[in-house]
C-alpha cells in the first residue's frame, strides 16, 4: 500500500476495502490531528479523485458527510474549507475519542478483563513507552 | 439512481456451437460507472454488441434505456469498439470533424478541448497513430459527446502506460462534471479498480457476481484478488 500526498493530506488507500470509509477516515483524522489547519482549503473532489485514481463520487460523498460532522463547510464557487471553529474540531475529536474507547473497552470486556486490569495494562504501556509524555 | 439504464433477462446467445451468452441476467443501475469483469472470451464483447443492436439474442429478452435495443436508443449511446475504424488520411481533426457531422449530441468544442488535454496533435493523420493515440481519439469521440450512456468495449488493452494514465484521468475529471452511465469491459484490472462504483463478474456467459464495489470489497478484498481467484481456472489452462 502506497502513501500519497495530496495538498497537506496523506492518503493511504487499501484496493481490499471499501474505499469511502478509507476516504473518511482518513480526512477525519487529519482534521482532528491538524495536519490540515483551521480554514485551509481542502483538495477539490476532483484532485483528490486523480490524485487516488478513483471514482468522484466516492470522494464526493466523503465530502458530504465531512459537511455533516462539522469538519468542513462548502463556500459556494470556492470548494470546500477546513471549519475555522476550534470548537467544532475540539467537539469532533471528543466524540471520536469517545467513540474508540467504545470500541477499545468492547473488545477489552470481551476478553473477560475487569475496570482495574484494564487500568494496569495501560500503565505498564505507558511505563514502556518511556520518554513519553502523560498519555 | 432508481432506474436501470440496461436490464437482461435470460439472454441466450449460439455461435454455432459455443455458447457465447447463457441465460445471462443482468440489471445495470444509472448514473454509476459500471466495471463488466471477465477473461477473454466470457461473454463481455457479446454482451456490448447487444446492447447497440449489433447482435441480436437467440432467447431472452434485453432493454436499453428502457427500450429494446435501435437505431432510437443508439443516438443515445457512445459506443467505444474494441478496434479503431478510420480513413487513414483523416488528420486527427478530420476524424472528429466527421465525429461532428454524423454523431447526435456531438460537441466539437468539448471534442477540441479534450484533443488538448488527451496531447492530441489535431494535424496528426490517424493512420500513422499508435495503438494509445487511436484509443485516445477513439475516447474522444466517446466523451464530447452528451448522451445517456458511454460504453467502452476494453479501452485500456494494448496501450502504452502514458495513454492509459492519461485515459484514465480524463474519465475522472469527466465523470465528475456529468451524470451519464458508463460501462467499460476489461479483463486488465490494475490500476482502474478504483473507478467502478458498480461491478458485474462475467465467466462462461453469466454474470457471476453483480452489486456495488465497495460490498465486493468488503465482502471479498480488493478486485484484483478476486479476479485472481475467481478466474484462476480459465489462467491455469
Amino acid at each position: 500500500m502506497e502513501e500519497q500526498q495530496v495538498g497537506s493530506l496523506h492518503f493511504h488507500i487499501d484496493f481490499s476495502q471499501p474505499l469511502y470509509e478509507q476516504i473518511l477516515d482518513q480526512a477525519r483524522s487529519a482534521i482532528a490531528k491538524g495536519e490540515i489547519a483551521l480554514g485551509d482549503k481542502m483538495p477539490s473532489v476532483r484532485e483528490l479523485a486523480q490524485e487516488l485514481r478513483i471514482n468522484p463520487n466516492t470522494v464526493m460523498r466523503a465530502y458530504q458527510e465531512l459537511e455533516r460532522d462539522g469538519l468542513t463547510e462548502k463556500r459556494r464557487g470556492q470548494g470546500t474549507y477546513v471549519t475555522s471553529s476550534p470548537e467544532h474540531v475540539a467537539s469532533f475529536r471528543t466524540a471520536l475519542a469517545a467513540r474508540y474507547i467504545d470500541s477499545f473497552m468492547e473488545q477489552m470486556e470481551s476478553l473477560g478483563l475487569a475496570w482495574e486490569d484494564i487500568e494496569t495494562y495501560i500503565r505498564q504501556k505507558r511505563d514502556t513507552e518511556q520518554g513519553g509524555s502523560d498519555l | 439512481m432508481s432506474t436501470n439504464i440496461v436490464e437482461c433477462h435470460q439472454i441466450t446467445k449460439h455461435y454455432g456451437k459455443k455458447k457465447a451468452l447463457d441465460q445471462f441476467e443482468i440489471a445495470i443501475p444509472s448514473g454509476r460507472i459500471t466495471g463488466i469483469l471477465g477473461p477473454n472470451g466470457c461473454g463481455k464483447s457479446t454482451f456490448f454488441r447487444m446492447l447497440t443492436g449489433l447482435v441480436r439474442p437467440d432467447a431472452g429478452h434485453i432493454e436499453v434505456l428502457g427500450k429494446a435495443p435501435s437505431w432510437q436508443t443508439n443516438q443515445d449511446i457512445a459506443y467505444l469498439p474494441d478496434r479503431a475504424r478510420w480513413y487513414p488520411n483523416h488528420t486527427a481533426r478530420a476524424a472528429l470533424e466527421w465525429g461532428n457531422s454524423f454523431l447526435p449530441g456531438f460537441s466539437m468544442e468539448r471534442a477540441i478541448q479534450l484533443t488538448d488535454y488527451m496531447d492530441i496533435d489535431l494535424d496528426a493523420k490517424v493512420g500513422g497513430m499508435s495503438r494509445g493515440q487511436e484509443a485516445r481519439i477513439m475516447l474522444i469521440l466517446c466523451l464530447a459527446r452528451d448522451v445517456q450512456m458511454i460504453v467502452l468495449d476494453e479501452p485500456f488493452t494494448g496501450i502504452d502506460v502514458i495513454s492509459r494514465e492519461t485515459i484514465v484521468a480524463s474519465l475522472i475529471d469527466y465523470l465528475e462534471e456529468s451524470e451519464q452511465s458508463v460501462l467499460i469491459s476489461t479483463h486488465d484490472i490494475q490500476e482502474v479498480e478504483g473507478l467502478f462504483d458498480y461491478t458485474v463478474m462475467m465467466k462462461e456467459g453469466r454474470a457471476i457476481w453483480t452489486g456495488s464495489t465497495e460490498n465486493l470489497r468488503a465482502e471479498y478484498g480488493s478486485l484484483r484478488d478476486v479476479f485472481r481467484k475467481m478466474y484462476m481456472k480459465e489462467w491455469n489452462k
